[in-house]
């Protein structure tokens, strides 16, 4: 499996509009949500909100990774956008965050979960995509880019 | 009257002197079965251990109960994906290829070696199956890895095809008993193998995993005994039932493989432990239950039908059987090549001495030589075969999570993934240095497409996922040792 084998164009946004933290990732469920995966809204916010409350998942460089991890989905989901401005994440460098992937995995699937953690992680810590990420005009670019950036990789 | 004792240290002797030549076959990349084989015939009457053993009945039983644990052992560990881009191939070579199979056997054996027409084709059904624990053992072994999903075909063939030669093996031991048979009987007899083992197979195998999600043990080793004994209900109640025993256990433990529950790990590691043991203690027996002396009588005859089986029944059959499908050229050479013959056939060819035909332990010799030839020279040549047909993958290294979590605690939010900033200040440093509060442990670290099993002394790099046991009054703490100072 690769990071952009969870993606589809109708999860990602550009330009998402979102006030703070909440508003955030409220709508990024909501974008997830088109994956059609997601068999029940309520218990995935709360996974990812009591997942929240334990570390920030802003792991720096502009970057936030909100995940958690529920029984009412039928597949590992995943959701990407770029935020139309920056905002506040509580994160770890205290910097503001301006790309969000949203990840909803299951117990029973915690290896793939923490494989594609570390992997969305390391694909978004690296200066190049970032800046070719913010040139995208469309999700179909997005989408396109993370396929490309994903090419040298391994199935995980 | 042997005293029991003896009968016990005889039997562990055995195992532990199998297990231990298992390093010598590995050496000589001999498939370990024949180790096992070997030193059963060594023990047995005609070796120097002079055993006297010849308890067909209870040779059946020993293999029937291993070869479900070594089904539902290698079932559990069958993809669903493989078995779908799989499935059409399997169906026509455990269907149409086993009648093909034991025909052109039969046929030849009737025109070549004037054997009575029944008779040959007798021989030719009971071994027309080709043998899952075979298959299984040398495919499965480390330096092996088929590329595309020629293993899978192979595996599921196995895996699906004693219910025909089952099949076949009972129609022409009534056909030669009574000169003839009925043959809406047996259609009947047929169709029932098939369905009733599928559907009691997948039916049991889905309710398997609800009772062992629902299930609170208290004892986690409780769950592979649960499972275990489960597989044998499985292959008794299809049986009963008129079903395929054998089809059934192997699709219940497909479903449950690709099913996620509790204990799931350890149930593996457990039933490939038990499938081992199985397979030794079914070739030991098979060994100890030949007498060598009399293979050797039967050495032409048997070569001569080994050598109708490899060169001519087993290709022919494969290559009219996937006529219509997408497999290579080369792939469908593997996979003739890939016809082991095993347990099945041995255990099969004890229905006709069980069954009083007159040359029934004839039968039992030419075909127990078969299998020894098939095993040695399909199963030693093969990883030359795959290489030579450029379908060997290089060993890959796909790594799994090294640890189980249990029901409980994977179900609380104290287990808590974190990815370990760029530059954040734990990067670098010790574990042990870092200042955790007490009660709060990294678990396991994934860097590199590695799990790492974190020490005191390890460090964290940033980019790293790990896995933290955490007590929420500790939240805020971890926070800031993870968080950049300001």
């Amino acid at each position: 499996m690769k990071v952009s084998d969870i993606l589809s164009e109708n999860v990602i946004a550009v330009n998402l509009k979102a006030a703070d933290k909440t508003e955030s990732i409220n709508k990024m469920i909501d974008l997830a949500n088109k994956s059609g995966k997601i068999l029940n809204l309520e218990k995935v916010k709360e996974c990812v909100f009591e997942r929240e409350k334990l570390v920030s998942t802003g792991v720096g460089k502009a970057f936030a990774i909100p995940h958690g991890k529920t029984d009412e989905i039928t597949d590992i989901v995943g959701a990407f956008s770029i935020l139309e401005s920056p905002i506040d994440f509580e994160s770890i460098d205290n910097e503001k965050v301006k790309f969000i992937f949203l990840l909803i995995g299951k117990d029973a699937l915690l290896n793939a979960h923490i494989k594609l953690l570390s992997r969305i992680s390391r694909l978004m810590n690296k200066d190049g995509f970032r800046e070719k990420l913010l040139t995208a005009k469309n999700s179909e670019e997005v989408l396109k880019l993370f396929r490309e950036e994903e090419m040298g990789y391994i199935d995980i | 009257m042997i005293i029991f004792e003896y009968i016990l240290l005889l039997i562990s002797v055995l195992i532990l002197v199998s297990i231990i030549m298992t390093k010598l076959s590995n050496n000589l990349g001999l498939p370990s079965l024949l180790i096992f084989l070997a030193i059963g015939m060594l023990a047995g009457t005609d070796g120097p251990g002079n055993i006297y053993f010849d308890d067909f009945r209870l040779s059946q039983a020993i293999g029937v109960v291993a070869l479900v644990f070594i089904l539902f052992s290698g079932g559990m560990d069958t993809k669903w994906q493989c078995i779908k881009s799989a499935m059409s191939g399997a169906l026509k070579l455990s269907t149409l290829g086993v009648v093909l199979s034991a025909l052109i056997i039969g046929i030849a054996l009737y025109y070549i070696f004037s054997f009575p027409l029944f008779e040959g084709l007798l021989i030719g059904a009971i071994i027309s199956s080709t043998d899952s624990a075979a298959v299984f053992s040398i495919l499965r072994s480390k330096s092996l890895r088929l590329k595309g999903n020629v293993r899978s075909l192979l595996e599921l063939e196995s895996g699906s095809n004693d219910p025909m030669a089952i099949f076949l093996t009972l129609v022409l031991i009534e056909a030669v008993k009574f000169q003839g048979f009925d043959l809406l009987n047996f259609v009947f007899f047929f169709v029932m193998q098939f369905g009733v083992g599928a559907v009691v197979g997948i039916g049991m195998g889905k309710l398997l995993v609800i009772i062992m999600n629902k299930l609170k043990l208290p004892n986690e080793g409780f769950y592979s005994v649960f499972a275990i004994t489960y597989s044998v209900l499985v292959y008794s109640v299809t049986a009963i039932l008129n079903g395929s025993g054998f089809l059934a256990v192997y699709l219940a433990a497909v479903v449950i493989g690709n099913s996620e529950f509790v204990q799931k790990k350890s149930l593996l590691r457990f039933f490939d432990g038990i499938a081992f043991l199985g397979e030794v203690t079914m070739f030991l027996t098979l060994g100890l239950l030949v007498f060598p002396s009399q293979v050797l009588n039967v050495v032409l005859i048997g070569l001569s039908v080994s050598a109708l089986l490899i060169f001519l029944a087993r290709p022919l059959s494969v290559f009219l059987s996937l006529m219509f499908s997408k497999y290579k050229f080369r792939e469908k050479v593997l996979v003739s090549w890939v016809g082991l013959r095993g347990a099945v056939p041995i255990i099969l060819a004890t229905f006709p001495i069980t069954a009083n035909l007159q040359n029934g332990s004839y039968y039992f010799n030419i075909i127990f030589f078969v299998v020894l030839t098939s095993v040695i020279i399909q199963g030693w040549s093969l990883p030359v075969v795959a290489r030579a047909l450029k379908l060997l993958l290089p060993e890959s290294k796909v790594k799994k999570i090294p640890i189980e979590l249990d029901a409980e605690m994977s179900k609380s939010s104290d287990l808590v993934d974190i990815i370990v900033p760029d530059g954040s200040p734990v990067t670098g440093k010790p574990l042990a240095e870092l200042g955790l509060p007490e009660g709060c442990l990294i678990t396991v670290i994934y860097r590199d497409d590695e799990y790492i099993i974190p020490s005191g002394s390890t460090s964290l790099e940033g980019g790293d996922a790990i896995i933290m046991l955490l007590k929420s009054e500790h939240k805020q703490k971890v926070t800031e040792i993870f968080r950049k100072p300001l």
